[in-house]
């Protein structure tokens, strides 16, 4: 008879009951019972009433939520389309020029400044905003006046035609930060190497850029387009403080829509109709965003 | 998996499935002591109502001794939003003021979350200080439609709206002070041929549809109120009032008497723009009227719509008395304080409108004056309520509206169409 060897019991199941069960609680739970809620109607007290179907008919033939879903979509470009973009560039320009022509403690420096507004609550942000773009005493509209351009006032936030284009806008500035050290930091994990033999090769840095850099930085982009466009899907702090969706529904989104409906029209069942399908579009794309990055990383 | 490992996990999840039930569960039922009061409102504590109610409280306490006060100052929004959450929970204070109306404090009592006043109503002889048209908005029936039914709370000011008008912008551009609708067209127009937009306007809150359903009131009389605001008739939003309502708003907008900016600017704006004598005419609410006695640099007066027997008003919030309310005694005690002569004495000097204040008790003028104007329009049956309270949410149907009138984006009609489509999805279904 061999000595069976003493094998240390794997106690790391353990370790994962806390997070499992705040999952549940936090996630899990109120996420059931949405979905439950939104085969009923109910004013949020009492007893719901089964609807069946119902909610999710009336959803999809409702042209005020299919128009704040095309929204989204222009959130999705001010969100993440345009600060990947622009955070691209940027950071390139950080990492590239300014450390090597002025120092790496100015980079930072700017650096920090790009990354601010995601310091700075949303609501904060908002309020500041809503105040430069006044079309009465805003500070946008007294610069244009007293630069000699009085005549591109507008009512930046009332005017239904510029609305969403000022909400998305102000979104750009918001989220401008976060891709800009992303990338930053992505950068730095890019051999050097490369970009001097690039150099020496005598290209331009638009070239390094284009040939270099970006290729380099796929694994970030991936990440930041996903974070961001997710981010953009249920968009709410920023629309709130800004619009209440208005003008006249100008800039009115899905997540906005569903707050005002759970909660000054207390129809709670087509509330949770409306969240029910934001979480299903938002995870498809995340499974379809995610398994494109892993393709794609795996063909590296 | 070993036993002694097995019941570790055993343990584990029994004791964290423990804390997640606690932490699902409502925080204890337990009943009141009778020594303290749990008061939640959210009126600014220099406004006439934070004023007044706050030597409520100090009077509750000399006669209440041993009682303690925990008052906690909410926003308007906050209770708006959570109210029947948090009337449904253990968490639920005494007493607290609440908006009135069908889609608010009717949708409460309809859900059975506030206490049936009646008894103390009688007892405490509440309704004999209240006129008839005050207490339409403290009385709900089972379906929480106002004005009749039992008493689900207690107003103890009033409130309407008014023209407030810039004495001095009128002098300086020579226009007369209006007493009649062709006038009152005829002075905003003079004020727009001196190149100054005559109305303070806010369309991303309430300014703007006060301007829509005053215009719709002026060609309206008490079944159409009745109505719109009670059920007790067809709604038709493409009935006169409401055409000559949106016609001439879009009109005004066009004609510049309404600036075409102010679609998304909010009340507190255009109340801060009279403030500042851009404008010289505001039509608002009663609640301004405190803040311009202090604040305006200027001479200023105030008048009725010209040519309306009906305005926008009605008897201020309401006190109300959640069902799960642990010391409801206490909160009959403290409502009946707010009643009383000298509180409502205070609540009058102080630019509010009393219920049941004494006449001569009130010393200021401006003060005597906006109360006799509601005394008249109250006696005359003249308050038309709010256009918002209908049905759940239309305040923003009607933001939204009033937004397309000032930005152009929609005509009339289809403002109208729209608010149609609202309303009737929210009304009752009889």
């Amino acid at each position: 008879m061999t000595a069976r060897r003493h094998q240390p019991a794997n106690t790391y199941p353990l370790y994962l009951i806390p997070g499992a069960v705040a999952f549940l609680a936090v996630i899990v739970y109120p996420f059931a019972l949405n979905v439950y809620y939104s085969f009923t109607n109910w004013q949020g007290v009492g007893s719901p009433s089964w609807a069946g179907l119902a909610n999710y008919r009336q959803l999809m033939k409702d042209s005020q939520f299919w128009q704040s879903f095309q929204h989204s979509l222009a959130m999705v470009v001010a969100m993440a389309v345009v600060p990947t973009v622009i955070g691209l560039v940027v950071a390139a320009a950080l990492f590239d020029f300014v450390a090597k022509h002025f120092g790496s403690k100015l980079a930072a420096v700017l650096r920090a400044c790009f990354y601010l507004p995601q310091v700075l609550p949303i609501t904060v942000a908002g309020i500041v905003w809503s105040w430069i773009l006044a079309p009465e005493n805003g500070s946008l509209n007294e610069l244009l006046k007293a630069v000699g351009l009085g005549g591109l006032r507008q009512d930046w936030l009332g005017d239904p035609h510029f609305a969403l284009y000022s909400v998305m806008a102000v979104m750009v500035w918001v989220q401008l930060g976060f891709p800009v050290v992303i990338f930053m930091s992505g950068l730095q994990r890019v051999d050097p190497a490369l970009h001097e033999a690039a150099e020496l090769d005598g290209t331009s840095w638009w070239q390094r850029f284009w040939h270099v850099t970006l290729p380099q930085l796929r694994p970030e982009i991936y990440v930041v387009m996903l974070w961001c466009t997710i981010a953009a899907l249920k968009v709410f702090g920023a629309v709130y403080v800004l619009t209440k969706g208005g003008p006249a529904d100008a800039t009115d989104v899905p997540s906005y829509f569903s707050f005002a409906t759970f909660f000054e029209k207390t129809q709670v069942g087509y509330g949770s109709a409306i969240a029910t399908v934001m979480t299903v579009l938002i995870l498809a794309l995340t499974v379809v965003g995610l398994s494109f990055q892993t393709r794609a990383e795996d063909a590296r | 998996m070993s036993k002694a490992r097995s019941r570790t996990v055993v343990t584990a999840m029994a004791l964290a499935s423990a804390l997640l039930l606690a932490s699902c569960g409502s925080s204890g039922g337990s009943t009141g002591d009778g020594k303290t009061l749990k008061l939640w409102h959210y009126e600014g504590p220099d406004s006439a109502m934070g004023i007044a109610w706050n030597q409520a409280i100090a009077e509750f306490k000399k006669t209440h001794p041993g009682v303690k006060v925990e008052f906690e100052a909410k926003g308007f929004e906050q209770i708006q939003k959570t109210a029947s959450m948090v009337l449904n929970s253990d968490d639920a204070p005494d007493v607290m003021e609440y908006n009135k109306g069908n889609s608010t404090a009717g949708l409460l009592a309809k859900q059975g979350l506030l206490t049936d006043l009646t008894p103390e109503v009688t007892k405490y002889g509440w309704d004999k200080l209240l006129s008839p048209s005050v207490t339409t908005t403290s009385r709900y029936n089972t379906q929480g439609v106002m004005g009749s039914g039992d008493w689900y709370g207690v107003p103890n000011f009033g409130e309407y709206t008014m023209v407030y008008y810039n004495k001095d912008l009128f002098a300086k551009n020579g226009v007369q002070v209006p007493t009649t609708p062709e006038e009152f067209t005829a002075a905003l127009a003079a004020f727009k041929a001196k190149g100054i937009t005559p109305l303070a306007d806010a369309g991303a809150e309430y300014p703007a549809q006060q301007y829509l359903y005053q215009l719709a009131l002026t060609k309206a009389d008490r079944a159409w109120v009745n109505a719109y605001q009670l059920y007790q008739g067809k709604v038709d939003f493409h009935d006169a009032a409401w055409t000559y309502a949106a016609n001439t708003f879009a009109d005004w907008v066009a004609k510049g008497y309404l600036a075409k900016t102010s679609s998304g600017a909010k009340a507190e704006d255009a109340g801060v723009s009279f403030i500042s004598g851009k404008y010289p005419i505001f039509f608002s609410g009663s609640w301004w009227y405190g803040r311009f006695k202090t604040e305006n640099k200027f001479a200023w007066g105030s008048f009725l719509w010209p040519g309306s027997k009906l305005t926008l008003g009605s008897g201020g919030n309401l006190w109300v008395v959640p069902k799960k309310a642990k010391n409801k005694q206490l909160a009959y005690d403290f409502i009946n304080i707010t009643m009383k002569q000298g509180i409502q004495n205070t609540l009058g000097n102080n630019g509010g409108i009393p219920v049941a204040a004494s006449p001569t008790a009130i010393t200021d003028p401006a003060s005597k004056t906006l109360i006799e104007n509601f005394n008249k329009i109250s006696a005359a049956d003249g308050l038309a309520f709010y256009p918002d309270w209908p049905v759940p949410g239309f305040y923003d149907d009607l933001v939204s509206a009033v937004q397309k009138l000032l930005t152009g984006s929609a005509k009339p009609d289809q403002v109208l169409d729209e608010l149609q489509k609202a309303y009737d999805a929210g009304a009752p279904k009889s």
